[in-house]
């Protein structure tokens, strides 16, 4: 029913491609988020699925159906809008049932199905007003209320909390789950916040310049990301990387200097490799007791703290003369190691740290491919990640 | 300017009430400025209501004392809006105006809708310089094409054999040549409304179920209601006190009566000949005539009454688009 399948799309405007061969299979009931920064092209890629936009190349299916020359309105979808876009001429009744009327359902049906969405959305007794009399929350819901109303076989969703405020979006998140989880139907998300893809989704669709990096559950985007960008996305503050060499027991890079042997994962001495490691996989050594799997000690001076409450950002100088990440990530000048809230640390205060082995990912740095999560494997000590790649 | 400053301080009570006042308004400009907006104000109120109150003096002075009138009638006669409609059947002649005008304005809104969703929401090569070839058309002089268009309409053009339909005579030989003239206007004001209408609605409303066509009646029409608002009502009033047209394209002729104007369609003279029935060969009763204007005049004048501020508020909306 609401098993949506991309085959080999693309779409291409006269001087950018905007999608680039994106296969997508998205199961019935499955709630899929697509994320990536600004102009990936993920929004493109939904507006192919709702038919606004038709692709170059490729096939688009919902359900058994091939509709990749069907108008919108034959799709069998429904869309909920970043700009919430309620007709602003009609009353919030007239808006939810815009697309029954269309369709020439009887007054009773139309009735009766208008109740019950604004019932779930929470809308009783507002329905004779107009969308600029009602806040944003409300006019959100209403354009959820229009789109449940026509019991669709897929939801897309873009970016619909994007201009609702930090309070409402948090709550509405909760709301849309909710939604989710009552009507069972498929939802595509498209988002560029990765903490709303996290929190919500079945599974992640990673997408950059048009391609899709990863789509596997949440969980398993950020443990195991597929390349350097997924790892890079998922994950808030990011993930560090060092750009270092591969030499005969392990990886080396200007300050660090991580033991494995490298022939275990298929790496020889002197491959370009990027170590990426976690903020909270890194820890002082005072506290790195119970960590089994410890790299070298590497001295750092603390630069700048955030603290968050349950936890402390800790920015670290390893190397004073580098230029910071920002500038030129990679370097390994600096890194940003997040410690429990009762730890003792000040600002501009020399200390060693710690990188937890059994959490480094390693990448190939000029194809930004994931060669390795996780520097010991199963038959050593068991790490969650090399379990999973057993699994495989 | 110096000197007269000069005199007008020198001495006030030797000086004329002009020269006086000359020199006040010299020290104070906004004085002058004012003076100036009087005097242009006075200037284009004569030119604009004179001609109105001169129609009247014309009507209400009885037929015999026309010859000596000057500036106010000469007798009072206002049985003569009366006489109009019993001399001919003048009604019928307004009717038909009316109507024309209608069936033009829908025509043009039609299409001009379309043409506006087109140039105003869509991205294509060309878009400009088309979009000026067709504002282009409305300033091509009637004349050119008169003789054409007359040939056609009266059959005489025949394409492969078939001759072209006789539209002489018929509202089809006023309303066509009406529509392509005054459709340009439409296309400029509706694209600049129809652009506005944020993408985000149009794509709403073909998920809810219409097409781009429905999108554009149902969503974008209703959200542009100023703007169609302007183009309707322009079209209506150049439809209406359109000339060239109205006097070749039909041979002056009426139905007798209001079911008479459904029944046939070669009666269908508008207003203007109407106007003119009252010149025969025996003369010209210039008092009817003159009431007779008076009278057409009347539904522009409160059709721009109703609708004016829509009409500035359509037009400035346009213009002020960032």
């Amino acid at each position: 029913m609401g098993n949506v399948t991309l085959e080999h799309v693309t779409k291409r405007y006269e001087d950018v491609t905007a999608v680039d061969d994106m296969n997508l299979e998205i199961r019935d009931g499955e709630f899929v988020c697509l994320v990536g920064p600004s102009g990936c092209g993920k929004s493109t890629t939904m507006e192919m699925v709702a038919g606004l936009t038709k692709p170059t190349e490729g096939q688009v299916y919902i359900g058994d159906r091939n509709v990749t020359n069907l108008p919108p309105k034959d799709r069998g979808i429904a869309m909920v809008f970043q700009n919430i876009a309620l007709f602003p001429h009609m009353d919030v009744y007239d808006n939810i049932s815009f697309g029954l009327r269309l369709r020439n359902y009887d007054k009773e049906e139309i009735d009766r199905r208008v109740d019950h969405a604004s019932d779930i959305v929470q809308l009783e007794g507002m329905l004779d007003r107009m969308p600029d009399e009602m806040s944003g929350g409300q006019r959100q819901r209403v354009a959820i209320a229009r789109a449940i109303v026509r019991q669709p076989d897929v939801f897309l969703m873009d970016e619909p909390l994007a201009n609702l405020d930090a309070k409402l979006r948090v709550h509405m998140r909760t709301e849309i789950q909710r939604l989710h989880k009552q009507l069972e139907t498929t939802v595509i998300y498209v988002t560029h916040d990765q903490a709303e893809a996290m929190t919500m989704s079945d599974r992640i669709a990673v997408i950059d310049s048009g391609e899709l990096q990863q789509i596997d559950p949440p969980l398993v985007c950020y443990n195991e990301p597929a390349n350097l960008f997924v790892a890079g996305f998922i994950g808030s503050p990011g993930m560090n990387f060092i750009d270092g060499d591969i030499v005969d027991d392990g990886f080396v890079a200007d300050k660090y200097e991580v033991e494995f042997d490298p022939s275990r994962f298929g790496l020889s001495s002197g491959d370009d490799v990027t170590l990426g490691i976690r903020p909270e996989d890194v820890y002082p050594v005072q506290n790195a007791g119970r960590i089994a799997n410890q790299s070298k000690e590497i001295r750092a001076r603390t630069d700048v703290l955030e603290p968050m409450g349950n936890e402390i950002f800790v920015y670290l100088v390893v190397d004073e003369d580098a230029e910071t990440d920002l500038d030129k990530p990679g370097s390994g000048g600096r890194l940003l190691m997040s410690v429990d809230p009762d730890s003792d640390v000040e600002e501009d205060q020399e200390m060693s740290v710690i990188l937890d082995r059994e959490r480094v990912h390693l990448f190939d740095t000029a194809t930004g491919e994931a060669v390795q999560h996780g520097l010991v494997e199963a038959s050593e000590f068991g790490s969650a990640s090399a379990q999973a790649e057993g699994d495989d | 300017m110096a000197t007269e400053t000069g005199q007008q301080t020198g001495g006030e009570a030797d000086q004329g009430p002009f020269t006086r006042w000359v020199g006040s308004a010299i020290r104070n400009p906004a004085k002058a400025y004012r003076a100036l907006f009087y005097v242009a104000l006075v200037f284009f109120l004569f030119t604009t209501l004179f001609p109105l109150y001169w129609l009247l003096v014309l009507a209400v002075t009885p037929q015999r004392n026309l010859q000596d009138i000057f500036l106010t009638p000469n007798g009072f006669n206002p049985g003569v809006f009366i006489e109009v409609f019993e001399t001919v059947p003048f009604h019928i002649y307004m009717l038909n105006s009316l109507l024309l005008a209608v069936i033009t304005t829908a025509i043009v809104l039609l299409l001009a809708s379309l043409a506006g969703y087109v140039f105003g929401r869509l991205e294509f090569p060309g878009r400009a310089p088309l979009m000026l070839a067709i504002l282009a058309i409305s300033y091509f002089p009637p004349a050119a094409f008169l003789v054409p268009l007359f040939r056609l309409f009266t059959g005489n053009v025949a394409v492969a054999g078939i001759n072209s339909p006789t539209w002489y005579n018929t509202p089809g030989a006023m309303v066509m040549p009406f529509s392509a003239l005054f459709m340009p206007l439409s296309i400029f004001i509706l694209s600049t409304f129809y652009g506005q209408i944020p993408e985000g609605l149009e794509d709403a409303a073909r998920v809810e179920g219409t097409t781009r066509l429905g999108a554009l009646f149902r969503v974008i029409m209703p959200l542009s209601a100023p703007g169609v608002a302007t183009a309707g009502v322009l079209t209506f009033i150049a439809v209406y006190n359109e000339f060239f047209f109205s006097f070749l394209m039909n041979d002056g002729q009426v139905a007798q009566s209001i079911l008479g104007i459904v029944s046939s369609s070669n009666h269908w003279a508008p207003l203007l000949q109407g106007v003119l029935a009252f010149q025969t060969q025996y003369g010209s009763l210039y008092n009817l005539m003159a009431a007779a204007s008076i009278i057409g005049v009347l539904p522009v004048a409160i059709l721009v009454v109703v609708a004016q501020e829509k009409i500035v508020s359509g037009l400035t909306a346009g213009a002020l688009k960032e």
